[in-house]
């Protein structure tokens, strides 16, 4: 189990816009297990892909760590010989957040650490063929040339499901569909060889049969490669298809974390009830949707209690008081909510929550209708 | 079902873009009835031709074959100037993206009255429809002398609604209009547009990708496949039985917020190679009460022993 590859320690983040502050994440503690899926999910600017553009050095200009740590496990032996910033006595992990030149990010960012980008229309560039920014990840990371990069460009393209490889090194971005320009993406990351690949929404742009293949691919490469993936989306749909482990974010802060059954089954905070009973799949046809009142919490002032409060109807007097802490509930589900305090009243989950376990359940069985 | 009022009819629709050797056929014969006051479904992949579908219906795209009538009246081709500004007001669009289809240089009280300036209404009428369409929306009448880029992406889209709304329109033609939207301002969005719905007895045409939306706001579902619709039901049948394999291979790739249900899902892969229609051409059928497929006569049977 405690395999950590990646461990955030009460990480804050503080963007500066036309002299105000920004707090954008808050004290995020999250340890990530060598080798898992881990999701994070939330609303735009909950601060899911912030917390990612910390893992590598991607940061805007703007932003600046005010607080915590990032210690990255993965090196092992390399670290001994490596004299960089941020290096533990112990030579245990090195500690990202400390990093302030791009020199020291270069050790970690590819090699290390992954991102694959939300939209493969404008990440791959348009001038040069797809076999060639595959080949140019193979130089920079793994020092790679000639006759021995292309056999192994070919051998990713393969691995990525794309047929013809030898045909398709010599093309363009242009000339591919959306799907396979992702696979493209997917491929110049897997060439970098990462422990690490951040997915940030890598299926949003893309239609649904494509999305379904793109995310059996990821699966298949990450048994293949022994990756670990963080996964950041807003599609629950996806999150219980690919993690282990779901975070949900909201307000710079991780407000609920647990393995994926235990969020979807047994959410505890009232922010993930909410977005979970919005789904239009819990809905019925003609009958009000469950919507979340009011706009995410403004960041630039600063939160005092619990930062859902506001727009939860049944938010406590305590709630817009004091922070809740994390109240463990297994081994692994903890959440940030006064409801779990033993003091609390007893309030019950939405009850369209109840429909979850079924939601599955009517496609198979009309799908296994339809066959029979 | 039979007596119900057609309010939009397309038959052999055909819309081509370009010409001779780079001529495209995006919308190949399709025909559908959409009856007043339902919500009528067009699903399909990007480049199927669903938003040439809803830009033939509101006359953005000329329609190269086919007909479009509109209350049994022919609404394709060359129309008189009258009868465009009638149409204008009953047929209103709602678009994807509220980032880009607003202007940014004007308020919102310009851009929610455009439709209606220059026909003759009084000032003080249509200052008084702004403030309704934007009141019907939920937005504040007070909003309307500021700029879009002081609103979120959620309020845009209530914008745009309004924008259309203030013509009085019968029917809305909504082109993917929450795909742009965070999960959680999707729902409200989608009371709204059924809350409107029911209080101005408005006819949707809602074009999306998500079925999983489609099922929980649309009457009827025509899906769509390079242009052809290959299959047309009523939701809760459609969704019960999916007789085209193309059907079938969306519904199977649905992500359903169900780590368990995920676990055990089987993908099913549309190949289109499989229909043998050089020699069996397909035709449209109506396979069940309401419910359209198309296929051929080997099909059909096929499609027939499923039910």
């Amino acid at each position: 189990m405690s395999n950590k590859i990646l461990s955030v320690r009460n990480l804050h983040v503080v963007f500066t816009l036309r002299n105000r502050r920004l707090h954008a994440l808050r004290g995020v503690h999250l340890d990530v297990e060598d080798g898992e899926t881990l999701a994070i999910v939330g609303e735009s600017g909950s601060g899911k892909s912030v917390l990612n553009k910390n893992f590598i050095g991607l940061l805007d200009q703007n932003g600046e760590v005010t607080e915590g740590e990032i210690r990255y496990y993965g090196m092992g032996d390399k670290l001994r010989h490596y004299a960089g910033a941020g290096v533990d006595e112990n030579g245990n992990y090195i500690d990202l957040a400390s990093f302030r030149k791009n020199e020291d990010w270069l050790r970690i960012r590819g090699s290390e650490i992954c991102m694959i980008p939300q939209d493969p229309m404008t990440s791959l560039n348009p001038l040069k063929s797809i076999g060639w920014q595959i080949s140019e990840a193979l130089l920079l990371h793994r020092g790679m040339k000639g006759k021995m990069a292309y056999e192994e460009t070919i051998r990713i393209l393969e691995d990525v499901r794309i047929d013809n490889p030898k045909k398709r090194y010599k093309q363009y971005p242009h000339e591919l569909s959306g799907g396979m320009r992702q696979r493209v993406v997917i491929a110049i990351a897997i060439a970098c060889n990462p422990r690490i690949l951040i997915c940030d929404e890598p299926t949003t742009a893309l239609d649904v049969t494509i999305q379904a293949q793109v995310l059996h691919l990821l699966r298949e490469l990450k048994e293949k490669y022994h990756l670990t993936i963080i996964f950041i989306t807003h599609d629950l749909g996806v999150v219980a298809n690919v993690a282990d482990r779901v975070a949900v974010m909201y307000a710079g802060d991780i407000i609920e974390i647990g393995l994926v059954d235990e969020i979807f089954y047994d959410p505890r905070h009232p922010y993930t009830w909410a977005l979970l009973s919005s789904l239009p799949q819990l809905g019925h046809r003609g009958e009000e949707l469950y919507a979340i009142q009011g706009t995410p919490a403004n960041l630039f002032l600063e939160v005092k209690g619990d930062a859902f409060a506001p727009r939860n109807p049944q938010a406590l007097v305590i709630d817009s008081l004091q922070e809740p802490p994390y109240f463990e509930i297994t081994p692994t589900h903890r959440a940030k909510t006064w409801l779990l305090d033993e003091r609390a009243p007893k309030i019950a989950p939405p009850d369209a929550l109840q429909k979850v376990r079924q939601l599955g359940q009517i496609t198979e069985g009309s799908a296994d209708h339809g066959e029979s | 079902m039979e007596n119900r009022e057609v309010i939009l009819s397309v038959r052999g629709l055909h819309v081509r873009f370009g010409h001779g050797k780079s001529r495209f056929e995006a919308v190949k014969n399709v025909s559908f009835d959409v009856y007043r006051g339902e919500t009528f479904g067009i699903v399909g992949e990007s480049g199927s031709g669903k938003t040439t579908i809803g830009r033939a219906v509101i006359r953005v795209y000329p329609a190269s074959a086919g007909s479009i009538r509109f209350h049994g009246e022919e609404i394709t081709g060359r129309l008189k100037k009258e009868k465009r500004r009638e149409l204008t007001h009953q047929i209103q669009m709602i678009f994807q993206d509220p980032m880009a289809s607003l202007n940014e240089r004007a308020k919102i009280d310009y851009i929610v009255s455009e439709g209606l300036l220059d026909r003759g209404i009084p000032r003080e009428e249509i200052r008084q429809r702004v403030d309704r369409a934007m009141r019907d929306v939920g937005l504040l009448p007070e909003f309307a002398s500021r700029f879009p880029h002081e609103f979120s992406g959620g309020q845009r889209q209530r914008i745009g609604i309004a924008r259309a709304l203030v013509m009085n329109p019968e029917f809305i033609i909504a082109d993917e209009p929450i795909s742009a939207l965070d999960v959680s301002i999707r729902a409200q969005v989608l009371n709204l547009m059924s809350r409107l719905q029911k209080e101005h007895g408005l006819t949707y045409l809602f074009i999306s990708h998500d079925l999983s939306v489609m099922r929980f706001i649309c009457d009827r579902i025509a899906v769509i496949h390079k242009g052809v619709i290959v299959e047309m039901a009523e939701t809760e049948e459609l969704f019960a039985h999916p007789l085209h394999p193309y059907t079938r291979a969306l519904l199977s790739a649905i992500p359903q917020p169900n780590p368990e249900a995920e676990k055990h899902k089987t993908l099913e892969i549309y190949d289109p190679s499989q229909h043998h229609y050089e020699i069996n051409i397909p035709g449209w059928n109506e396979v069940a009460d309401g419910h359209w497929l198309l296929a051929n006569q080997e099909e059909l049977e096929a499609a027939r022993a499923m039910l």
